[in-house]
């Protein structure tokens, strides 16, 4: 799956996200941020889960899982296309 | 090998503006991870979840502080707890032990203190529908009983007459305090209707009033409404002790104090709004002294309180079901518990608090009940952090209510346990289907083919 963020955000060392187009601000935890910025570097999902597993100490299922919820509330907020 | 990082499911809230109100309130990030020296996670294992968990050293402290208050500034003073409330036996027991009367509003109530051997000349007996065995009972057992209408007045002249003897009853009254006024109970003052009924009751001379019963609301936490009660009822008894030559013996303020729970619409949290009992009694004691009467004749003052005492010691520790994403963007969070152990949703807003160590990122979520009914929702809009399935949730102040409007709909009705230090006690089990389904009965003509 293709993730592509749709306009020019901005992101802190902090996790706090500014959308140039809406105006709109954001807060990402630290998991949040990780995922994020493997976005910005195109990488497709499928990698993306393979990089939070062999960064952090978590299950497959749960990393998908909650990969999944993040990349849903992504869509929701309009940052990447659906 | 590298070591990996403590991995926290991946969050993202978009911030708004006008989420706090203006007094910045907060959020409840702080995990509540054991009650009383207990492991919340350690609790629900052995007990299961949903667990209602009483806090019985809270309970004593609530209670003494109640008593504290009042019994400093009037000298014949007495709590009546409001067994509706919240009538688990432990509940009922501890409270006896702590020296409280029982205030009952049916029969079986009745039935409960008396169970616990709860002496029938410290039951104060209210509530609009009391049958006339039930009267007989009470009256037989010197339960001080209030009236609440004419055709309860009259069963109880045809006690009288049973027993052959006057009986001493108190008269409910209500008085315009609140908006809405509360007219449901007993006789109005205001319209001439509280006299009335005191004239009526004398004149039956089967009767005599020495009592005056007055409940001003529910979650009154506007201490001036108990001052103009106060009021009320000093007018009033002088009133009726100069036209009737009445004397009391006791009068009673009911129920109405609140506890540290949030209503719905209210504008700041119930930390920063709830008056102190301190605040109660000196708004009802000062104004009660100033009645008809020499000190060392003062009434005995009765005061029913429920939720203001049971509210705060019990906790609800309920599981994380699901979580999902509503299309509107918000995200909703699944209970195991729902609205029939929680009917009090309806008019609190109450804190969802984590049991683990969960992070500060707080989001906006929808929590629904486990029930299979769109209803069911606990709350439509509370800050909780990230959870996911299994997690635990505390819920605080939750001993009002819910237990005694409990309903069983279909799951079965959890474990109730008591702390007291460092023990743990199952004060209720955990139903099982053969308790639910014990009366019932298939007749055998519905099962043969
Ligand atoms: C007569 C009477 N007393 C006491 C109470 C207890 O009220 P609360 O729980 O608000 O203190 C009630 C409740 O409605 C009541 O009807």
């Amino acid at each position: 799956m293709e993730l592509q963020f749709k306009s020019e955000l901005t992101i802190s060392e902090s996790g706090f996200l500014f959308d140039h187009s809406t105006g709109l601000t954001y807060t990402l935890n630290s998991t949040g941020q990780f995922i994020f910025r493997k976005i910005q570097d195109k990488q497709n999902a499928m990698h993306i889960l393979n990089f939070v597993m062999q960064e952090f100490d978590v299950s497959e299922e749960t990393a998908h899982k909650d990969l999944d919820d993040f990349v849903r509330q992504l869509k929701e907020f309009d940052l990447v296309s659906r | 090998m590298t070591e990996k990082k403590a991995y926290s499911k991946p969050t993202i809230i978009r911030h708004s503006v006008g989420v706090q109100n203006k007094f910045g309130r907060p959020p409840a990030t702080v995990p509540i991870n054991r009650l009383d020296g207990f492991e919340v996670s350690e609790l629900a294992e052995k007990y299961g979840s949903p667990l209602f968990v009483l806090s019985v050293k809270a309970l004593r402290d609530r209670y003494r502080d109640l008593k504290r208050a009042f019994s400093t500034r009037y000298p014949n003073f007495q709590i009546a707890y409001s067994y509706k409330t919240n009538y688990l036996k432990s509940v009922c027991s501890i409270l006896k032990q702590e020296g409280a009367w029982a205030e009952v509003v049916s029969g079986f109530e009745y039935d409960i203190a008396r169970n616990i051997e709860v002496p029938g000349n410290q039951i104060v007996f209210n509530g609009p529908y009391k049958s006339h065995e039930e009267l007989t009972r009470a009256f037989n057992d010197g339960a001080i009983v209030n009236l609440d209408n004419y055709d309860e007045m009259q069963v109880v002249e045809k006690v009288a007459s049973e027993l052959g003897k006057t009986l001493e009853v108190g008269i409910r009254i209500n008085m315009d305090l609140n908006d809405p006024p509360w007219h449901k109970f007993g006789f109005n003052v205001e319209a001439g209707h509280a006299f009335e009924a005191v004239k009526r009751a004398e004149a039956g001379g089967k009767l005599k009033v020495v009592g005056l019963h007055i409940h001003t609301g529910t979650y009154v936490d506007d201490v001036t409404i108990y001052s103009r009660a106060a009021q009320g009822l000093v007018n009033f008894y002088s009133y009726i002790q100069e036209q009737l030559g009445v004397k009391l013996k006791y009068w009673d303020l009911g129920g109405g104090y609140a506890s540290h729970n949030t209503l719905h619409g209210a504008y700041l949290p119930a930390e920063q709004t709830c008056p102190t009992f301190d605040q109660y009694a000196e708004a009802i004691c000062p104004i009660l002294m100033s009645g008809p009467f020499q000190a060392q004749d003062a009434p005995k003052l009765f005061i029913e309180p429920g939720r203001a005492i049971i509210d705060e010691p019990f906790s609800l520790i309920t599981s994380v079901v699901s979580q999902k994403r509503l299309p509107s963007g918000q995200r909703g969070v699944l209970l195991d518990s729902g609205m029939n152990i929680m009917s009090s949703v309806q008019w609190y807003r109450y804190n969802f608090q984590s049991a683990q160590d969960s992070g500060t990122m707080l989001e906006d979520t929808i929590v629904y009940g486990g029930l299979c009914m769109n209803i069911d929702v606990l709350q439509a809009s509370s800050s909780i952090p990230p959870v996911r399935r299994g997690d635990l949730l505390v819920i605080p102040h939750v001993g009002a209510y819910n237990i005694s409007q409990s309903w069983q709909f279909i799951y079965l009705r959890p474990a109730i346990i008591a702390i007291e230090d460092g023990e743990v006690y199952v004060i209720k089990k955990a139903e099982t289907r053969d308790y639910v389904q014990g009366f019932e009965d298939v007749p055998g003509k519905f099962i043969t083919n």
